[in-house]
């Protein structure tokens, strides 16, 4: 993959992922914080920063954006997803 | 989402956010909102932190200080906006447009990084509040700070006006920049766009038009006018696509037609030696065609242009149809004609679109002045005979197609079609008789155009006539082959005419030369053989004869005669020298036909095979005539008097005109008793109505000729007057 095509997501421990931008997208938050006009820090340097968010929660997320990208139109394995995902203390 | 499962002591909780103690948090957070706000405004955002901005904004809400933010946010934006209107309003000359634009491309800008920033507070605090959302509210204050600014706003619209006026003047301006101001006022809404520049644009432009069409009109003529409007109209809608909301083509469009086309449409089109009828007369297709898409923007416009079209047409018809001296040639009469309808249809054709109501209009004006003149059926019968004598050799059959449906195009136009058809039987007659048609094809091509015009009718006769040709060619066949003696005589071909179809002819007494009568019997004994029951009558006013003739020095001619003169010159075999007196007793002849017959043989140059004595035009009772003995001829046939169609004279008019109106009694009486057995009963003027409705076809019917049928109706009791009512009428069955 190339440099352009990822983006990096630096949790509050410091662990970074980068991951695709278009799995990072899926969050229309970030999703506009790297297409805002003017020169944020995060579209300059291509990563951003979340100090409030944990690893755990960070990880779970990237695997529900790339879960997202690919099984956007199945809904049996959404529940299993959501399951997971209480399991680990998260809110949806 | 929570899922208590009771399992030991392991708890699982909804996830709560940190309560915040901080009585100060919501003022810290706001500052560094605020900061970045400014940093945003001055080019100086690289650097912030998206997330740390988005978090903040996020949290404040959250913590329910989403009052704060905005009241926070509105204000500094104001403070900046006020800051950017000062340094626009400074800005000189050329350059005020210029650092609009600037300012507004970054205010957008900024607008946009803050609403991305305080999109959490967008989604959920102004819905809940409806407060106006973070872009919108960007939106209404630039237009109220800026826009609105006193230094600014009339600036604005004189300098946008003034730009549009050089450009009318000719001057290139920059039209990139206007269109992006345009823009800018159409992104703060409709009513800015109008109020603060659509309206006061289509006020100077109507000002604008007004002047300059008022230069123009001084100036140019016609042509040159509708031109230069045409390019203006242009040069407008090419302003609107490149600069303007598409909305304003029509208004702006309104305003042009309106000044410079609607206010002078009648001095335009009545101009001196421009106008309307100079293009018309001059064949001007693109002047025209210029001037009906323009005039067809406006209200009345083709109106007038059709009106004063009509009215021109009808004039110049009327003097075509009362000019005597067109009316001394009748075919040429009629060819005048047909040239301008044809002018006039091409005009139609190729300058107006070939628009249904201008061919109706010049429909009904044809219609009206064909019909002024009441010799007009009478010419074009004459015009046809003419085409089908000789008028159509050597033409190819389409082009005789064209021919004739242009002919029937005139008929159509005609009101009395029963005198048409009356000079029609006439002049078939002859030319059927004479054996003078060019082409037997044309001649039935036009009877059956007529017969889907008129219905079977009225060429039922006609038809006959032809069925009657045909027979007697037969009939002539038959008599050859039972009579094979007869081969040696002079050779007899009889047309047999039946009564009914051919136009009547009152039968004149005339003696024939021994040896035809003895012939014109045994042919009269061989038809009646096989047709019994029939009457013959012979015809000798429309016959011809071939006779040889040898003259004094030997000369030999044949001599091709009617049938009259051919008894006169009989007469010669037996003595040299007649007295009128003589003649008219061994032809007993009638006096009028047979001085026009003498005139012809004597008096014609060139066909005197008789002398006359005295040389005097006119025939006396006591004048002798001689043979000719000098008579001289380049050719061996010579053909003296043809019988052909001429115009009618005066008397003969009158006849015609006569047994025309006669014709048209017993129609008029069939149409009446029609209408009254299916009505029953019907006032006067309703039976009028009816009955001139019935007739139109054939003839245009006279309500006096029609209330004296009605009388005579009543007369003969089919008919009768209702005793109270006397214009109440009641079918007697």
């Amino acid at each position: 993959m190339r440099k352009e095509d990822t983006v990096k997501l630096i949790s509050a421990e410091g662990f970074e992922f980068v991951v695709d931008k278009r799995a990072a997208m899926v969050s229309q938050t970030i999703r506009n914080m790297l297409t805002s006009p003017g020169s944020f820090a995060e579209t300059q340097l291509g990563e951003v920063t979340f100090p409030e968010i944990s690893t755990t929660i960070l990880e779970k997320i990237c695997q529900y954006f790339h879960w997202s990208l690919q099984y956007a139109s199945d809904k049996g394995r959404y529940k299993k997803l959501i399951s997971s995902l209480q399991r680990a203390g998260t809110v949806p | 989402m929570s899922n208590p499962q009771k399992k030991k002591n392991f708890q699982i909780e909804a996830f709560k956010h940190k309560v915040v103690v901080d009585p100060k948090y919501a003022d810290k957070t706001w500052k560094i909102l605020e900061h970045a706000i400014h940093e945003i405004y001055n080019h100086n955002a690289s650097g912030l932190s998206f997330e740390e901005l988005y978090r903040n904004a996020y949290n404040m809400v959250l913590h329910k200080f989403g009052e704060k933010l905005y009241t926070g946010l509105v204000s500094t934006m104001t403070a900046h906006l006020k800051e950017i209107s000062k340094s626009i309003e400074d800005a000189q000359g050329g350059l005020f447009l210029e650092e609009l634009n600037r300012k507004w491309n970054d205010h957008n800008k900024a607008l946009q990084m803050i609403r991305d920033i305080l999109m959490y507070m967008d989604r959920t605090f102004i819905p809940s509040t409806r407060k106006t959302p973070v872009h919108e509210l960007g939106l209404i204050l630039w237009r109220d700070n800026v826009i609105y600014s006193s230094k600014i706003r009339s600036r604005l619209l004189d300098t946008l006006l003034e730009l549009v006026l050089r450009e009318r003047t000719g001057e290139v301006i920059n039209r990139g920049l206007m269109r992006n101001i345009i823009k800018m006022l159409m992104d703060l809404g409709t009513s800015v766009y109008q109020e603060e520049f659509e309206q006061q644009f289509l006020e100077v432009s109507a000002e604008f038009y007004k002047g300059e069409s008022q230069k123009f009109i001084e100036c140019s003529d016609c042509g040159d006018y509708l031109k230069k409007a045409e390019r203006r109209l242009n040069e407008e809608m090419d302003r609107v696509t490149h600069y303007l909301d598409a909305k304003s083509e029509a208004k702006i469009t309104n305003v042009v037609e309106k000044e410079m086309i609607a206010n002078h449409m009648p001095t335009l089109v009545h101009m001196e030696n421009s106008g309307l009828v100079k293009m018309l007369l001059d064949d001007k297709y693109e002047d025209l065609g210029r001037m009906y898409s323009l005039f067809r923007r406006v209200p009345n416009g083709l109106l007038t242009i059709r009106e004063v079209m009509t009215s021109h047409i009808r004039e110049i018809g009327k003097q075509l149809v009362t000019d005597p001296e067109r009316l001394k040639d009748p075919v040429e009469f009629v060819q005048r004609l047909l040239d301008e309808k044809d002018k006039y249809d091409s005009i139609i054709n190729l300058a107006f679109n070939n628009d249904k109501t201008f061919q109706n209009a010049l429909n009904s004006s044809f219609e009206y002045f064909i019909n002024l003149n009441t010799r007009s059926p009478e010419f074009i019968s004459l015009f046809v005979d003419d085409k089908l004598r000789k008028g159509l050799k050597g033409v190819s059959e389409e082009d005789v197609e064209v021919i004739l449906d242009k002919v029937m195009m005139l008929f159509r136009y005609l009101q009395e079609k029963d005198v048409f058809e009356k000079y029609y039987k006439q002049h078939l007659a002859k030319r059927l008789l004479s054996g003078k048609t060019v082409s037997d094809d044309a001649e039935r091509s036009l009877i059956v155009k007529l017969k889907t015009e008129c219905g079977y009718q009225f060429t039922s006769k006609l038809e006959g006539m032809f069925t009657d040709m045909k027979t007697s060619q037969d009939t002539m066949q038959g008599f050859y082959a039972s009579h094979p003696e007869l081969g040696e005589g002079p050779t007899l071909t009889v047309q047999v005419l039946t009564t009914g179809s051919w136009p009547t002819q009152p039968s004149v007494t005339c003696n024939l030369p021994a040896e035809m009568s003895a012939l014109c019997e045994k042919f009269r004994a061989y038809y009646l053989g096989t047709h019994t029951g029939r009457r013959l009558s012979w015809q000798t006013n429309m016959g011809t004869a071939d006779i040889k003739a040898t003259f004094g020095k030997g000369q030999k001619h044949e001599l091709n005669v009617s049938t009259y003169q051919m008894c006169v010159l009989m007469l010669f075999n037996n003595s040299d020298r007649l007295s009128y007196k003589e003649i008219e007793q061994a032809t007993e002849i009638p006096a009028s036909d047979l001085k026009r017959c003498l005139q012809s043989l004597a008096l014609v140059k060139g066909k005197n095979v008789l002398r006359k004595e005295p040389m005097s035009k006119d025939i006396g009772e006591d004048d002798a005539f001689f043979v000719n003995d000098k008579f001289a001829s380049k050719f061996y046939k010579v053909k003296i008097g043809t019988v052909v169609a001429q115009k009618e004279s005066e008397p003969e008019k009158q006849e015609t005109r006569q047994r025309v109106e006669e014709d048209r009694k017993p129609q008029i009486e069939a149409a009446i008793v029609r209408i009254m057995k299916s009505r029953r009963v019907l006032d006067h003027n309703n039976i009028i109505t009816e009955v001139t409705k019935q007739l139109q076809s054939r003839f245009l019917a006279n309500p006096t000729e029609i209330k004296k049928r009605i009388e005579s109706l009543i007369e003969r009791d089919f008919l009768e007057r209702d005793n109270v009512d006397r214009k109440l009428y009641r079918y007697l069955a």
